[in-house]
């Protein structure tokens, strides 16, 4: 039965995808369905990173992953996560407009319309428990942990591991693999 | 040849190396099955291991869909030459990363196979593995292997069970071969000895004994029968012998039919072939209850003197141990040492230490014992007794048989010696009735002469000595007349009842014998030129014996005329005498042709005659019939060509009797009597007329019996009555019973005198009719007749008359 969920969801992506290819080729944007494969690179961070359980606010509270700034995705990111969760919990999407409407989330998009906000000084992010995300060729800041790489036509990831020590996060080794490694991965800061 | 024609050392071998090459061949190929099976299954597992790694590590490239670094993980395949291709499937089913790189991508399956799970087909072992993500399905690992590792494994494999198959054959033959010997040799013992056996017929042979118990118990066991069959076989063969025995003795006395023989024959064979020291056979006597040794075997006969068992010997059956056996038991007795009866120690005694005593039974009664001895005790066995019980009882049924067939036999002798007597006695009797009517006729006939020569002797003085001679000869030749008339009746008769015996002299009857044959033995041959030389010789004494001197010279005669007929060509006729002791004998011989058997043996018989027409056949037989009136002997002695000797054999005379004929003279004394003489026979009646007229009777004569009884009738009326009455007895129409009851009636007192040719057998019977006072037989006879006068009317005589006798020479 999982199986067949599961394949039924690669269909309708597959719809969805061919559909923002039309989409995409019609408003000529830069890779067509680019934010289509990184909301689900969004959803696949849920696979291979461990998040403590201080992380969440209680056993019973939602997987939220969140956009920062402006929303790349669309409807995409909703249809990459709809019907999934992560072990018990469900997966919510959120969106932050402006810094000052982030709430606690596990996973964070930082949109580059955001960056401004983030390098105005005393607006630290309160990064622990979290997995912040950005384009890694336009960065909203330095130090997020996973940055997407366009590559060939191709999204490669660039993980900083200390960053992600620093979140208390554990991410997998498999994930480390096909990505590029920035920071100590071994040592302590 | 099929394999169960091949000797066992090879069928052993045969089966050994299958057995073992079997074994080996299940073993190592279960083996190599199992590790054929076990090593695909770990091939297997081993493959989805290395697919579930790899899968493992390349979850993140398909999931950040990093073609290149999917690539490189399923490098990792190096490690296995084995895996010959490897492809990763993204979440779609797309091709998205191959393995090695120098394989072109469209020899993979361009989209995801649609089965999961190893498992081998096509000749590869294939896998299709799922990569997934903390439960995510991320893509789909394919990988395959090649199948050289197990062929690899299986030519390993065949070539170890090859060497090992080979190796153990070879052990299995060689320590075979050294262990079967144990077992075959035996057995091809046992096969030899079997074979041995079954072409020389040989069962005194035995297999040697083997160290292998099983085969050892089986040589035994094979020995042990080729006992038994030894064993059987001389039970066999000695059965076979008894039945032989049996059967040949039954045949020898099927051919015998006498006791003796029969016993002489079993002993014979029982004695040589069964074989026994001692045999004999006694006959059972139930009333006495005694045995009677009948018969001893030949080679017996040594024991039989000192047993007490010869021939003829008297056994009691009781206190012998033989009531048991004639009640029908048989009795063995292995030891006549430890048995108390007296025969049975006589036995030990001699030297005979066992007996068997078998019963010789025949419808349920027991006829004899058959005693068979021999030298050493316990020697008989159960197939001996059950032998002489079968021959005894064979014996006894030959024997039974014997007695029936004796029984048979001397009942037909009886009664065909009853037949004969019968048939002899019907022609008497037949003779005896003619005889009777002959000398009925012939004593009247001769009545006249016997009255006138009688008269002449008496009454005529002047007769010359010549004329008297020859008138005494008429006499004589008449009184034999008939005396043989009056015999001829006789002949059927046992005993000759008025026979009077009186003292004779045989020399004298023989030379009166030769006298009235003179013609017959002397003038007639010389007739026809034959000589007949007469040698008399008489014994020197008078040899006189007690006959009727009639019938002895008659016998005589007869005897001599056969003598003659005997001699037609001449020849010597003896005539002898003799005495001697208590017998006393006249012979007549001859040197004539003389009679063979068949003759010697019918002579006798009345009416056999050797002479044709000329023989009456009644000579010799009437000479015998005189030889039994007078209890004395014929002896006949003849041989065919030789001559015949006929000699009669009395009993001498008693001394004190004096020789007698008729009284030699007696003067009667009658008055005149008027005598009625009633006959129907003038010749009769006028001699009878004349003759007692002569004496000085007046005599009346009547012919027949009605003209007799008219006259008396006649007579009494004119007061002139007769003073008896004289009649014959065979008339017509009145017969002489009929005058004399006629007679009576008118005058009782009259004496009536029956003078009759059928006097003397009326005499004899006692036949006297009623009314009538005697009776005479004829030829009349003057004194007689003057006697009989006499006694009846002597007293009244009124004219006397002295008649004298004659004296007969």
């Amino acid at each position: 039965m999982a199986v067949l969920k599961r394949r039924r969801k690669p269909a309708a992506m597959l719809a969805a995808l061919l559909l923002g290819c039309v989409l995409g080729s019609v408003a000529a944007a830069p890779v067509p369905g680019e934010y289509q494969l990184k909301a689900i690179f969004l959803f696949n961070f849920t696979q291979f990173v461990e998040w403590p359980d201080d992380a969440f606010a209680g056993p019973q509270a939602p997987f939220v992953i969140g956009v920062l700034g402006e929303d790349p995705f669309g409807a995409t990111l909703e249809e990459a996560v709809r019907g999934e969760s992560v072990g018990t919990r469900t997966l919510v999407v959120e969106r932050y407009r402006h810094l000052a409407d982030l709430r606690p989330c596990q996973i964070l998009f930082i949109d580059r319309s955001a960056r401004p906000e983030l390098a105005a000084p005393g607006r630290l992010l309160d990064r622990r428990g979290m997995l912040t995300v950005s384009d890694a060729a336009n960065p909203p800041a330095a130090d997020t942990i996973i940055g997407f790489i366009n590559e060939n036509r191709r999204i490669r990831l660039r993980i900083n591991v200390e960053s992600a020590r620093e979140a208390g996060l554990t991410i997998s080794s498999k994930l480390l693999r096909p990505a590029q490694i920035i920071g100590n991965p071994g040592g302590d800061p | 040849m099929s394999a169960s024609h091949q000797p066992i050392r090879k069928q052993l071998m045969r089966m050994v190396l299958l057995t073992s090459g079997a074994v080996l061949l299940l073993s190592t190929a279960s083996l190599f099955i199992y590790d054929f099976l076990t090593f695909r299954q770990s091939n297997r597992n081993q493959l989805e291991i290395l697919g579930k790694a790899i899968a493992a590590n390349s979850t993140a490239a398909l999931a950040f869909e990093n073609a290149a670094d999917a690539a490189a993980v399923l490098t990792a395949f190096d490690a296995d030459p084995h895996i010959v291709a490897a492809a990763l499937y993204d979440r779609d089913g797309d091709l998205f990363a191959t393995y090695p790189a120098r394989l072109a991508a469209s020899t993979f399956p361009q989209r995801t196979p649609a089965i999961g799970g190893y498992g081998f087909g096509g000749g590869f072992l294939s896998g299709i593995q799922s990569v997934v993500e903390g439960g995510r399905r991320l893509g789909t690992l394919y990988v395959r292997a090649d199948m050289g590792a197990i062929d690899a494994r299986l030519r390993l494999y065949g070539g170890i069970v090859t060497l090992v198959i080979a190796a153990a054959g070879l052990l299995a033959y060689v320590i075979s071969r050294q262990m079967q010997r144990r077992i075959t040799e035996p057995v091809l013992e046992l096969a030899r000895t079997a074979a041995a056996i079954s072409t020389r017929r040989d069962y005194s042979v035995r297999a040697a004994p083997t160290d292998a118990h099983e085969l050892n118990q089986l040589t035994e066991a094979f020995n042990h029968m080729l006992a038994e069959i030894q064993q059987s076989e001389a039970r066999l063969h000695m059965q076979l012998g008894h039945l032989s025995l049996l059967q040949h003795i039954t045949r020898a006395i099927g051919d015998r039919h006498d006791l003796a023989s029969i016993f002489r024959v079993v002993l014979q064979n029982v004695e040589t072939t069964l074989p026994i020291d001692f045999g004999c056979i006694c006959q059972y006597d139930a009333d006495s209850a005694e045995l009677t040794v009948t018969t001893v075997g030949a080679t017996s006969a040594r024991h039989a003197g000192p047993l007490g068992l010869a021939e003829g010997t008297r056994l009691p059956a009781a206190g012998n141990g033989l009531e048991d056996c004639v009640a029908g038991r048989l009795i063995h007795e292995p030891d006549t040492l430890a048995v108390p009866f007296p025969m049975t120690q006589c036995l030990a005694a001699a030297g005979l230490r066992s007996v068997v005593m078998a019963p010789l039974n025949a419808e349920n009664s027991c006829h004899g014992v058959l005693i068979a001895a021999r030298s050493s005790s316990q020697a008989f066995s159960s197939a001996d007794c059950e032998f002489l019980k079968q021959l005894s009882e064979h014996v006894a049924l030959a024997s039974r048989q014997a007695q029936l067939n004796s029984a048979l036999q001397q009942a037909y002798d009886d009664l065909r010696q009853s037949q004969q007597t019968v048939m002899q006695q019907e022609r008497l009797r037949a003779l005896g009735q003619m005889a009777s009517g002959i000398a009925h006729d012939i004593n009247n006939a001769i009545s006249p002469v016997s009255l006138y020569t009688e008269s002449l002797l008496e009454r005529e003085p002047n007769l010359s000595e010549r004329a008297r001679g020859y008138l005494t000869t008429i006499q004589r030749a008449i009184d034999d007349v008939a005396g043989t008339v009056a015999r001829m009746r006789e002949f059927y008769r046992q005993r000759e009842q008025q026979l009077t015996l009186t003292r004779v002299d045989l020399n004298r009857l023989a030379q009166q014998a030769l006298e009235l044959t003179h013609a017959r033995w002397s003038a007639l041959p010389q007739q026809r030129g034959v000589m007949i030389e007469l040698q008399s010789a008489l014994h020197s004494a008078p040899v006189e014996v007690m006959a009727a001197e009639g019938e002895i010279r008659d016998a005589l005669t007869n005897l001599i005329f056969n003598a003659v007929d005997a001699m037609p060509d001449g020849g010597v006729l003896t005539l002898r005498t003799g005495s001697e002791g208590h017998r006393s004998w006249i012979e007549v011989g001859d040197s004539g042709i003389g009679m063979d058997e068949a003759t010697r043996r019918r002579c006798l018989e009345p009416f056999f005659t050797t002479k044709g027409e000329r023989g009456s056949g009644l000579g010799l037989a009437m000479v015998y019939g005189t030889v039994q009136r007078h209890s004395a002997e014929l002896e006949i002695d003849s041989e065919a060509g030789r001559g015949t000797r006929m000699r009669l054999v009395f009993a001498p005379a008693n001394s004190s009797v004096a020789i007698a004929g008729l009284p030699s003279a007696f003067p009667v004394t009658v008055r005149r009597l008027r005598i009625l003489l009633v006959d129907d026979d003038p010749m009769l009646i006028r001699s009878l007329e004349d003759v007692l007229s002569t004496d000085g009777h007046q005599v009346v004569a009547a012919n027949g019996g009605q003209a007799g009884i008219d006259a008396f009738a006649a007579a009494v009326r004119q007061r002139k009555p007769f003073d008896v009455v004289i009649t014959d007895l065979g008339m017509p129409h009145v017969d002489g019973r009929r005058v004399a009851a006629a007679i009576k009636a008118g005058a009782p007192a009259t004496p009536v005198i029956m003078l009759t040719g059928w006097g003397q057998r009326m005499i004899a019977e006692n036949d006297v009719p009623p009314h009538v006072n005697r009776v005479l037989s004829k030829p009349p006879r003057m004194p007689e007749l003057r006697a009989v006068l006499a006694e009846f009317c002597g007293r009244n005589a009124d004219t006397e008359t002295v008649i004298t006798d004659q004296v007969r020479a």
